[in-house]
């Protein structure tokens, strides 16, 4: 096997101990690596109730056969555990430079566990670790942190990943940043970094990623450029950003506006949208490793009340859950209020989505400026805003309350309040609305971290940016109709998940097409795939990942979208359309093999095989 | 009577069908960008060989429409080229213009930026093609 060293790095932070994993080569084979294999491992070694905050819960910082190698979109890791917001399996990934160098270290990832006694830092060199003191670095945000120990450790090659005050705080929608503007967002994997005392890690290598066919490697990375170059959605993203999507989103009913609320309003994607933030404040456009798409910003607010220095820029789903979702236009705001996140480390999807929850519930009388301690939370209005993600961060009054999510702070609120939060097991949706869309709406229904827009492809496949034959989808969906979507959500699925799990970027994904994916792997890790074991691993991943979390407490009752998705707009391209949530239940179900409890059948996870394991966990 | 796509007489009817659609006259209002061509590669004996068509368009209005060569066409600002099946396609709004240019099925040559901003003048546009009574000659 190539790509993988095989090799992953225990701690324990009780003890200091460190010691070597290496894993079955099937357990690759099947499961391909990050998320995957970070799967496995949690059912292996941890029970599934474990707390999220507990010293056994493991933080699992994993990358993927193809990270370390030259693949555009390569650059990506991921991190795992269970997660403190929805209590189910929590992951995210992240782009930027550190899963490259993690693999240069001759790991495939670290296996932290336990608590140390007072803050640390991991110093991970050529595959030693060492546990360090971090006590001048607790309470500094995640800017200063990064910068303070790249300079300490090798200012021009270490790469740093570290939690900010939020993460300390242990607040449930904390993030890890790596180099200011990446960000492991969702889930609140730095809350768990947190809880161990882990203030960052710090990786330094020198050690080259063979791959399996170096001509065959070679071949595919010369059309993975080529494809990117002739790809209108990856010149979107050059030029634009993430945030391209904004204006042809608001158009097709894409845009959550006003805590899920209205259905359209142009002034507010003039105002957020791509070409706007381009022209207004763009720098310049930066690129995680070997990508030549470089959807990332560098902006700029050169003055006014939110000026803001060069910088890491928002992205689509951040102009959104800090701009549309608040209804907020004022662009300026957006970026200043998007870079004191990054600084706190919060993931922005959840944090504004739970800022704009909190505005409901004022704008409708729930809550009053004393419960709130004297800070106004109306819509369109930022300076509450400011002042609440500071006492988020710090769980300073009404902080305390808004950080535990959109869901634990309706159940604190009361008084119907529940019916305003929009997430999908405690898990915040991300900016796509399954109102125009209602295969994203199963999708955030049946994601395995809660309602998700990244572990599967039914974004470009629904809204038509790609078109892939031969893999059972349809040319052109109707995105307000229900009916079909339950196969294509898993398909999309099983395409996505090994994406997911190699870590390949999802944007480059959209330039190529399923056949390719399968190819990738191929060349790097030796290991036979065709299309159709290609679509088996995304099968036995989602599978497994299913199976934790029904261990940890889902059933089919938690398989729903929230009651603001489930009410009609007025206005806008999706007027009056909305998922409907049976329908496509039943399809998913079926075309997945889920029995009516919500647990996978034992068919489905014989026939995805090497899951017997989970199997015997789940019908003894 | 319907009118053969791409002919002469088709562009003069969609010219008139953007001037008239009251829709494209709020949409495209802030369209100060120039000139956008459209290119129909050929399909014999439908349509023997590629051809453009030239839509000067400014504020709202539709000033000038007429059929020109690849190469006259290739001079606009925007020029969006696609298979006489593709633009067939648009016309009966069967294929989003957007998507087509995103899934590569039509190939944009000029700012995306712009073409994004514009994004619901370029619907109006469509729209306003839906209304001409067009006939495709290989049918």
């Amino acid at each position: 096997m190539k790509g993988n060293w095989n090799r992953i790095v225990g701690i324990d932070l009780g003890s200091g101990k460190t010691h070597d994993i290496s894993l079955p080569e099937a357990v690759w084979r099947d499961l391909i690596g990050g998320s995957g294999v970070g799967a496995w491992l949690f059912m292996q070694h941890t029970a599934p109730k474990t707390d999220p905050l507990a010293p056994e819960n493991p933080l699992m910082i994993l990358a993927g056969p193809i990270v370390g190698t030259t693949l555009a979109g390569s650059s990506r890791f991921a991190v795992c555990a269970r997660s403190p917001l929805t209590g189910i399996w929590g992951e995210g990934t992240c782009g930027g430079n550190f899963g490259p160098m993690l693999k240069s270290c001759g790991v495939d990832g670290l296996y932290i566990t336990g608590r140390a006694a007072s803050p640390v830092y991991l110093f991970v060199e050529d595959g030693k670790v060492s546990i360090r003191d971090a006590a001048d670095l607790w309470g500094k945000d995640t800017y200063e942190t990064g910068d303070m120990l790249a300079k300490r450790h090798d200012e021009k090659r270490a790469r740093v990943i570290c939690i900010g005050p939020a993460g300390e705080n242990l607040i449930k929608y904390a993030n890890i940043n790596n180099d200011k503007g990446d960000v492991i967002g969702r889930t609140g994997m730095g809350a768990v970094m947190g809880s161990k005392k882990v203030k960052a890690v710090v990786v330094l290598g020198t050690q080259k990623v063979q791959v399996a066919d170096q001509a065959a490697y070679d071949a595919i990375r010369k059309d993975v450029l080529e494809k990117i170059k002739n790809s209108v959605p990856a010149d979107s993203l050059h030029s634009m950003g993430t945030d391209a999507s904004m204006d042809l989103g608001m158009m097709t009913g894409d845009i959550p506006i006003r805590n899920w609320s209205v259905g359209e309003d142009f002034d507010l994607s003039a105002a957020l949208g791509g070409p706007t933030m381009t022209e207004k404040f763009l720098v310049k456009p930066a690129a995680c490793l070997y990508c030549t798409i470089a959807c990332k910003r560098v902006m700029k607010v050169a003055d006014g009340p939110f000026a803001m220095e060069e910088g890491p820029g928002p992205e689509y789903e951040t102009c959104c859950s800090l701009g549309t979702g608040l209804h907020n236009k004022n662009a300026e705001s957006v970026l200043k209020a998007n870079e004191l996140a990054n600084k706190l480390g919060m993931d922005t999807i959840t944090l504004g989505s739970t800022l704009a929850f909190a505005m409901d519930c004022f704008e409708k009388g729930i809550i009053n400026e004393k419960d709130t301690g004297g800070v106004r939370l109306r819509f369109g209005e930022v300076d509450g805003v400011f002042k609440m993600m500071e006492m988020i961060a710090r769980r300073d009054g009404f902080g305390d309350v808004l950080a535990e999510g959109s869901r634990a702070a309706a159940a604190r609120i009361g008084k119907g309040a529940s019916d305003l939060a929009v997430h999908v097991k405690g898990l915040e949706l991300p900016y796509h609305d399954p109102h125009g869309w209602h295969g994203m709406g199963l999708a955030y229904m049946m994601s395995t971290r809660g309602a998700c827009h990244l572990q599967h492809l039914v974004h470009p496949i629904e809204q038509g940016m790609v078109f892939w034959d031969g893999v059972g989808l349809k040319e052109n969906y109707d995105g307000q109709k229900s009916e079909g979507k339950g196969v294509l959500v898993r398909i999309a699925e099983d395409l996505g998940v090994p994406c997911n799990a190699m870590v390949l970027c999802n944007f480059v994904a959209w330039t190529l097409y399923p056949p390719d994916f399968p190819a990738i792997l191929k060349a790097v890790t030796g290991f036979d795939y065709d299309i159709q074991s290609y679509l088996g691993c995304g099968a036995r991943i989602w599978l497994l990942k299913r199976g934790l979390s029904n261990l940890m407490g889902v059933t089919s009752r938690d398989d729903v979208l929230p009651p603001k998705i489930l009410a009609p707009y007025k206005e806008g391209a999706a007027a009056g359309s909305v998922p409907d949530q049976d329908v496509l239940r039943k399809e998913y179900y079926k075309a997945r093999g889920i029995e009516a409890d919500g647990k996978p059948s034992k068919a489905a996870l014989d026939a995805a095989g090497g899951l017997d394991e989970m199997a015997k966990r789940l019908y003894g | 009577m319907s009118i053969p796509f791409p002919s002469e007489e088709w562009i003069k009817a969609y010219k008139d069908a953007i001037n008239t659609n009251p829709a494209y006259k709020t949409a495209g209002a802030d369209w100060t960008h120039g000139v956008v061509a459209l290119v129909a590669k050929a399909k014999p004996p439908a349509l023997p060989q590629d051809v453009g068509i030239w839509l000067d368009l400014a504020k709202g209005v539709c000033y000038d429409a007429k059929l020109v060569t690849v190469e006259e066409a290739a001079k606009a600002p925007f020029c969006i080229t696609g298979e006489y099946d593709r633009w067939k396609q648009v016309i009966r709004k069967e294929l989003d213009p957007i998507k087509g240019m995103m899934q590569g099925k039509l190939k944009l040559k000029g700012d995306l930026p712009t073409i994004v901003r514009a994004v619901k003048a370029s619907q109006e546009l469509v729209n306003s093609a839906g209304m001409v009574d067009t006939a495709f000659m290989d049918e």
